[in-house]
C-alpha cells in the first residue's frame, strides 16, 4: 500500500521532530535561590507643638511623654527573618530660642528597655526655622533589641533657657517632629 | 491544601495533556478532520458520520508566555539568577502574560442528513473537558516586592497588576450546519458548561502610593477595590476526608453537569463566493457561567491615607493620645484590609472567539495512476489568510495566519501555516491526517521552528486525535 507507506513515512518525520525536540542549555535549580531585597519606608511619628503650650500656669513644662503600646508588626516572624536594617530618620524645626531634647525608649513585652536614644533639636535664635536631622541605624545588637520592641516611650524635654527667660502663654514659635523608617529586607523564597 | 487533592487535580490535568492553544489555527478550515466542526458550525464534514476515540478524538493543549522565553531566564550562562529574573520582571509589562489550554474529547460524534446525492444538513455533539488559564505579568506588585516603595517616591503601584484568570469546566453541545442554498450554509451549536472550579480576579483597580508629605516625611494613600471569586475550590481544598476516591467521584460528578452551570453559543456561516473562493466566519463561546455553588470570595475595598502617627504629647497637643490615635490607625488598616471569606455569587462571561478565513482552491486532481474510485474531483490545493481574536481580562489577542493546504494523496492531506501573533512573528505550523479504511488520525503542530530548543520557544501548541469516519466522500 503506497499510501500508508507514504502516510507512515510523513507521520514518523513529524513524530521524530516532537522526540528530538528538545530545552537545551538550561539550568532549572537556578530558581532554587531566589532572594528579594525590598527597602519599605514607613511614616511613624509626627507632632507640631506651639511654645506657648510648654507654660502651664506660670510655670514651664520640663517634659512631655507619649506611648505606642502593642506594636506587633517588630515581633511578626517575618519581620523577625528578614529585616537586616532599619533605619528611624528624624527631622526637627525649631523656631523657638530653646533647646529641646527627644528620647525614644524601646520597651519589650515585659517593659524592659531594649535599646534607646536621644539627640538635641537647636535653638532659633532669630525666629527662623532651624532644620536638626538625625538618624539612629539599627544593625546587629540594636537590630535584634528592634525585633524584641512592643512598645515606644517617646519623651520631649525642654532644656533649661541660658539667660533664665521662661516659656509663657504669649511666647511664640513651635517645635515640629517628622519622622520616617526605612526598612531593609532581604527575604530568600 | 491537601496533597492528595492536588494530585487528583493534577491527574485531571495530565488527562487533558495534549497540545491544543485556543488559537486553532490548523485545524479551522481542515474539513478532513472532523473536529474542525467545533470552531465553525456552519461546516459541513464529507463523511456519512463519525465517532471519536473515547479521549483521544481530539488532545489539545497550548503553551504561551509573552514578553520572555524560558531561555532568557533558565539559560545557563552563569549570570547571577536574581539579576536575570529581576530584568525579566522590569522589561515585562502588564500587558504581558502566561497562558495554558487543554482540551480533550471526552465523546464526539456527527452525522449528515439528506438525499446522498443532496445532504444539506450536518449533526455534531460530543462532551470535551478544557482548562483555561491567563495570568498577568504582576509587574507592580512584583517591583514592589523587588525594591519596595523607599526608592519609589511618587511612583504609584496599580493594584489592577493583578488579573487572574482559571478554570476547569466540562461542555457539552449540539451543534446543527444547514445548507441554505447554494452559496450559503449557516450553522450553530448550543453549549452547556458545567464549571468544575474557576479562579476569577480579573476586575481589580486602585493604586498604591508613597510621596513627599506635608504632616510629615511620607503620606501613604491607599485606594484598594479588590476582588477575588472562587467556584469549585472550597470543597475540594478544605474537605475532612483523606480518601481521594471521594475527590474524584466529586470531579467526575461535576463533569457530568454537577457543577456551577452555564450556557453558550457558537454561530457560523460559510459562503462561497465562487467554484473556488470560499469565505467563513465563526463566533464561538458566546456565553456565561451562573457560578452559585461552592464559592469563596474575598474583597478589599476602601481609600486609606497614612502618614503617621499624630498628634503625640496631649499635654501640648491636642486631646488625641498617640495611643489613641495608633489604635484607630490600627483598626483603620485592619478593617482595609479585612479578607474574611464571604460566598457572593457571580457571573463570568466566556471567552469570546471568532475566526475568519478567505480561501482560494487550486489545481485539479489530475492523479496519473487513474484512481477510478476518485475520492472526489475537488481542487487538491489551497491557499488563503485566517484571521483568529479571543477576548481576553486586559485586551483582546490576535493572530493573523497565512495557510497553504494540500491533498497529498487519497488519504493524506496536509495543511502548513504561518502564523503571527503576541508570541511571535515566525510561528510555522503543520498539520496531518490521515485517512485509512475508517480511521482518521491527525496530528497539528505549530511552532515548529522552535522544536530544536523549546526553552526559547514563548508558546507552544500540539493537537492530535483518532476517529472513525464513515462514507467519506464515497
Amino acid at each position: 500500500m503506497q499510501i500508508s507507506k507514504v502516510s507512515a513515512l510523513l507521520f514518523s518525520s513529524i513524530l521524530i521532530v516532537f522526540f528530538t525536540s528538545c530545552v537545551k542549555d538550561v539550568d532549572f535549580e537556578q530558581a532554587e535561590n531566589i532572594t528579594l531585597t525590598p527597602t519599605i519606608a514607613s511614616s511613624i511619628l509626627f507632632s507640631n507643638s506651639e511654645a506657648s503650650r510648654f507654660s502651664d500656669n506660670g510655670m514651664e513644662l520640663e517634659t512631655v511623654t507619649d506611648t505606642v503600646p502593642d506594636i506587633t508588626i517588630l515581633k511578626d516572624q517575618f519581620v523577625n527573618d528578614n529585616l537586616i536594617r532599619a533605619e528611624l530618620v528624624f527631622e526637627a524645626a525649631n523656631t523657638i530660642n530653646r533647646t529641646f531634647g527627644l528620647q525614644v525608649d524601646f520597651l519589650n513585652e515585659d517593659d524592659e528597655l531594649e535599646h534607646t536614644f536621644s539627640f538635641f533639636a537647636n535653638p532659633s535664635s532669630n525666629g527662623n526655622e532651624v532644620i536638626t536631622n538625625y538618624t539612629e541605624i539599627f544593625e546587629d545588637d540594636s537590630l535584634e533589641a528592634l525585633k524584641f520592641t512592643s512598645k515606644l516611650i517617646i519623651t520631649l524635654s525642654l532644656l533649661p533657657s541660658n539667660d533664665g527667660s521662661m516659656l509663657n502663654e504669649n511666647s511664640e514659635g513651635n517645635i515640629g517632629l517628622k519622622s520616617k523608617g526605612i526598612f531593609y529586607f532581604n527575604v530568600e523564597l | 491544601m491537601k496533597r492528595h487533592t492536588l494530585y487528583t487535580l493534577a491527574l485531571f490535568l495530565a488527562l487533558t495533556l495534549s497540545s491544543f492553544s485556543q488559537n486553532k489555527q490548523l485545524l479551522f478550515g481542515f474539513t478532513d478532520i472532523p473536529q474542525s466542526v467545533l470552531i465553525n458550525p456552519s461546516t459541513q464534514l464529507e463523511n456519512d458520520w463519525f465517532v471519536g476515540f473515547p479521549l483521544l478524538s481530539q488532545l489539545h493543549a497550548n503553551v504561551g508566555l509573552s514578553g520572555v522565553s524560558a531561555f532568557d531566564l533558565f539559560a545557563d550562562d552563569g549570570k547571577d539568577f536574581n539579576s536575570k529574573l529581576q530584568d525579566v520582571v522590569f522589561r515585562m509589562e502588564a500587558t504581558d502574560f502566561y497562558t495554558a489550554t487543554q482540551q480533550v474529547e471526552i465523546f464526539s460524534g456527527g452525522f449528515s442528513k439528506g438525499s446522498s446525492f443532496e445532504r444539506d444538513s450536518y449533526f455534531s455533539f460530543g462532551i470535551y473537558l478544557e482548562s483555561d488559564v491567563i495570568v498577568y505579568h504582576p509587574k507592580d506588585y512584583l517591583v514592589l516586592a523587588y525594591e519596595g516603595n523607599a526608592n519609589n517616591i511618587g511612583r504609584p503601584f496599580d493594584i489592577g497588576d493583578l488579573n487572574v484568570s482559571a478554570e476547569m469546566l466540562s461542555v457539552f453541545h449540539f451543534g446543527f450546519s444547514k445548507k441554505v442554498n447554494e452559496k450559503l450554509t449557516l450553522g450553530a451549536r448550543a453549549k452547556i458548561y458545567s464549571s468544575i472550579f474557576n479562579v476569577n480576579s480579573t476586575n481589580n483597580r486602585g493604586v498604591f502610593i508613597t510621596e513627599e508629605g506635608e504632616n510629615n516625611l511620607l503620606k501613604h494613600t491607599f485606594i484598594l477595590d479588590l476582588n477575588v471569586s472562587t467556584s469549585g475550590l472550597k470543597s475540594l481544598l478544605n474537605d475532612e476526608n483523606t480518601n481521594a476516591t471521594n475527590d474524584t467521584q466529586e470531579l467526575v460528578k461535576r463533569v457530568l453537569l454537577g457543577g456551577n452551570l452555564g450556557l453558550g453559543l457558537d454561530v457560523g456561516m460559510t459562503y462561497q463566493v465562487s467554484d473556488q473562493v470560499q469565505f467563513e466566519a465563526s463566533l464561538q463561546d458566546f456565553g456565561f457561567i451562573n457560578h452559585t455553588k461552592d464559592l469563596e470570595t474575598y474583597d478589599i475595598k476602601g481609600n486609606f491615607v497614612f502618614d503617621g502617627i499624630n498628634p503625640v504629647f496631649p499635654e501640648v497637643g491636642d486631646g488625641q493620645t498617640a495611643e489613641e490615635y495608633y489604635e484607630e490607625i490600627s483598626e483603620n488598616f485592619e478593617e482595609l484590609f479585612d479578607t474574611e471569606a464571604e460566598a457572593e455569587k457571580y457571573t463570568t462571561l466566556r471567552p469570546i472567539k471568532f475566526n475568519t478565513a478567505l480561501r482560494y482552491a487550486f489545481g485539479k486532481n489530475r492523479s496519473r495512476d487513474c484512481n477510478c474510485l476518485a475520492d472526489d474531483d475537488g481542487y487538491i490545493n489551497a491557499v488563503g489568510v485566517q484571521l483568529y481574536a479571543i477576548n481576553r481580562p486586559k485586551a483582546p489577542q490576535m493572530a493573523l495566519t497565512a495557510f497553504y493546504y494540500r491533498r497529498i494523496l487519497r488519504g493524506l492531506r496536509a495543511k502548513v501555516t504561518y502564523t503571527m501573533d503576541s508570541f511571535s512573528y515566525t510561528n510555522v505550523g503543520l498539520g496531518m491526517s490521515a485517512h485509512l479504511g475508517p480511521l482518521n488520525f491527525y496530528i497539528l503542530a505549530d511552532n515548529l521552528l522552535e522544536y530544536q530548543n523549546l526553552a526559547k520557544a514563548q508558546s507552544a501548541s500540539l493537537q492530535l486525535g483518532l476517529n472513525l469516519v464513515f462514507g467519506r466522500g464515497q
